[in-house]
């Protein structure tokens, strides 16, 4: 109020022309600091087409969000609505710290549960709840420099399609200073999200750990490493370093995802191409992560029905075809993006999204992820085999599943 | 009546910094106590009505290999950085007392290392580590010292050690700074009668500037310790803590309970356990500055 009244005296003219009406502020949370990000257009969009509500968005590191949500929480004066990691969203909706948009969402018009992809709307169901609504998905494949194929004799035009060529090829294409292939398997909910793909490849699954098929997805990875194909780095590699790592021309290969488009299309300066990541040939299972991020609104909020008018306005097929020019898929089957950039990762990346399993959900996810990240570092730095290392992921997890089963 | 006024201004100026220290240092430490005892949510953690678990977060901490392991690693860091950062100090703050030409302005371009942020000293040290591109495995590999790359990061036998080295570099300059402070206070007239008496350097180092300096490195040296206690974003930014918690030390622990995992209950204890050591620090240096205002 006071800020308004400063306002008016210093720009008494514009002032005295703007309606009358009190808007409502709806504090928005998020972590798109990149510029061409749909969400920023769409705020002032918004913002424009009526007067009832005004978005004031706060950006925030990504590591922060929820941080920051925390002590929100802990003092009582949370935002309206924020951006959550989706393997997230169940846990801090198991707290008690997301408002239930479960009849919102039944009298919506444009936000239908059947037309979402599975894997997104199904992170944000608990107990037959509904506490988020998908902004955007994403997934991973193999991006891969295709000067570097040819020049080692690979076919650039048939990239690595098993685990066996994918090894293979990784193995040919390492050299001097530089890796074969560069991976995620880094002390954080990136490392997982890079490795649970190949655990569901080989048939394995996460209320069996310790299973002879989870022991080989985590032994690939291992072989990677010890065959000098990988750099033992990858336990200290975030994802964005991976990715750094492929663009600066250290690694013929790189897993990440659609996010990086926009930076590999300046940076590389090589010709590169994306693939599906590999089957297990004797399993030819498809299988691949999902990420990407949901709206919620934290409990306790003072306009909720702001927050969700506007996880309305951003569910819109004008707004969301925009997520891709940054690289973001949209979560809905019934949204079509003209013209897109990047077309041939663009039709790569939404295969894949098919076959992407979400993490959890589970309310616990963050302890299930922790155990996974110690035993994927554990076999990966030699410090246990990987048999061990999963036994004793195993002993954390199988609890946590008897309690509450996935 | 004057003494009247002089006390209610005596009661003033005590009740400040009291009422002060109540609100913004008692608070949060009775508030962490608390919740160290609590079994505490995201959904109970804006009320104080949570159940009470006694002694459990502390008995479960204590019973989890990974908390020992980063009690190990924090009494390591702590330990080495604290007499690394002091050896280096002091060698550093008497060498640039040879007031040769340029010392001050040299003395003063450490500092630059000690005023960046933790932050970008970690994403340099990073790069600085790099396995397979990084300066300073060039640099091992090129004098002929190393003949194949160090994974300083990510073994984790030697990450600890490596995160060590990036933080007595940050931290050094700070140290020097101080000591320069209390030599620059010895008066110069103990050195002169110590060189007439026939004393060589390291016996004017030694029945000098040691002595002289006992109080002064007794106070640093808890400086230090309380610093290096709250190491964080640097090793944030290194390693958060990996691999496999092999770098991990008890504030970024306390953190990545409560704030990545959501139990608050075992980030609080974790955080009593460094409370109470740097409590007892800070008391120790309490009682250091008190001596040596006596002298």
């Amino acid at each position: 109020m006071l800020r308004r009244r400063l306002l008016c005296a210093s720009a008494l003219v514009a002032c005295l022309s703007a309606p009358a009406t009190a808007q409502t502020t709806v504090d928005l949370w998020h972590v798109f600091n990149i510029e061409t990000d749909m969400i920023h257009q769409a705020i002032k969009d918004y913002n424009a087409s009526q007067d009832e509500y005004r978005i004031e968005p706060r950006v925030l590191p990504f590591v922060q969000l929820q941080t920051e949500l925390i002590k929100a929480v802990a003092t009582g004066d949370v935002p309206d609505l924020i951006t959550v990691d989706n393997p997230v969203l169940v846990s801090l909706a198991a707290q008690g710290a997301l408002e239930d948009l479960t009849d919102l969402v039944s009298e919506s018009e444009n936000i239908d549960p059947e037309v979402y992809v599975e894997g997104p709307w199904r992170s944000n169901v608990w107990r037959d709840q509904i506490y988020g609504v998908p902004r955007d998905a994403n997934t991973i494949g193999v991006y891969y420099n295709k000067d570097m194929f040819r020049e080692a004799g690979l076919d650039p035009e048939s990239p690595p399609a098993t685990w066996d060529e994918l090894r293979d090829a990784a193995q040919t294409l390492a050299g001097d200073g530089v890796n074969g292939i560069a991976f995620s398997a880094i002390m954080s909910e990136e490392g997982p999200f890079q490795w649970l793909p190949f655990l569901y490849q080989a048939g394995g699954s996460l209320d069996n750990i310790n299973s002879p098929e989870a022991v080989e997805a985590l032994q690939f990875w291992v072989d990677l490493v010890e065959s000098g194909s990988a750099s033992p780095d990858v336990v200290n590699m975030r994802q964005y370093e991976a990715a750094n790592t492929f663009m600066a021309g250290n690694a013929a290969m790189a897993i990440s995802g659609p996010w990086e488009l926009p930076r590999i299309e300046q940076e590389a300066d090589f010709d590169w191409s994306l693939a599906l990541l590999p089957v297990k040939a004797d399993k030819n299972i498809r299988a691949s992560a999902l990420g990407g991020y949901n709206w919620a609104i934290p409990a306790g909020a003072e306009n909720v029905d702001g927050a969700f008018e506007f996880i309305e306005f951003m569910s819109r097929q004008d707004v969301l075809q925009n997520g891709w020019d940054t690289g973001r898929l949209p979560p809905r089957t019934d949204i079509t993006v003209p013209d897109p950039r990047w077309p041939e990762a663009f039709a790569t990346f939404n295969e894949q999204l098919q076959t992407a399993i979400p993490r959890g959900p589970h309310p616990r996810w963050p302890e299930i992820s922790k155990a996974l990240q110690i035993a994927i570092q554990e076999a990966l730095t030699g410090r246990k085999s990987a048999q061990d290392a999963l036994d004793s992921a195993a002993a954390t997890i199988n609890p946590i599943l008897q309690e509450t089963p996935l | 009546m004057q003494t009247r006024r002089d006390a209610a201004i005596l009661w003033l100026f005590l009740i400040l910094p009291v009422g002060y220290m109540v609100a913004f240092v008692g608070y949060p430490v009775v508030y962490n106590l608390v919740m160290s005892v609590q079994d505490v949510t995201l959904g109970n953690l804006a009320t104080w009505d949570r159940p009470f678990v006694g002694l459990g977060n502390y008995v479960e901490l204590i019973a989890n290999e990974r908390f020992r392991l980063v009690v190990r690693n924090s009494v390591i860091f702590v330990t080495v950085n604290v007499v690394l950062q002091i050896a280096f100090g002091l060698a550093i703050a008497l060498y640039f007392e040879n007031r040769f030409p340029g010392a001050r302005y040299m003395r003063g371009l450490f500092l630059a290392a000690w005023m960046l942020p933790p932050l970008v000293i970690g994403a340099l040290w990073k790069w600085m580590y790099a396995a397979d591109y990084g300066l300073i495995n060039y640099v091992l590999e090129s004098i002929g010292l190393s003949d194949g790359p160090i994974y300083w990061l990510s073994n984790p036998d030697i990450v600890l050690a490596a995160v060590i080295a990036a933080n007595i570099w940050f931290g050094t300059p700070f140290i020097m700074l101080l000591l320069s402070a209390g030599i620059a206070n010895i008066p110069r007239e103990l050195y002169e009668a110590a060189s007439l008496d026939g004393a060589g350097a390291i016996q004017r180092f030694r029945f000098v500037t040691l002595p002289m300096l006992k109080a002064t490195l007794l106070a640093v040296a808890c400086l230090a310790t309380v610093y290096t206690m709250r190491a964080f974003d640097l090793i944030w930014a290194l390693s958060q803590g990996g691999p496999i918690d092999a770098s991990n030390v008890l504030p970024l622990y306390s953190y990545q309970l409560s704030f990545e995992q959501f139990r608050f209950g075992g980030g609080s204890a974790v955080a009593t356990f460094s409370f109470v050591v740097v409590f007892i620090v800070a008391l120790l240096y309490v009682r250091t500055i008190r001596h040596e205002k006596a002298m």
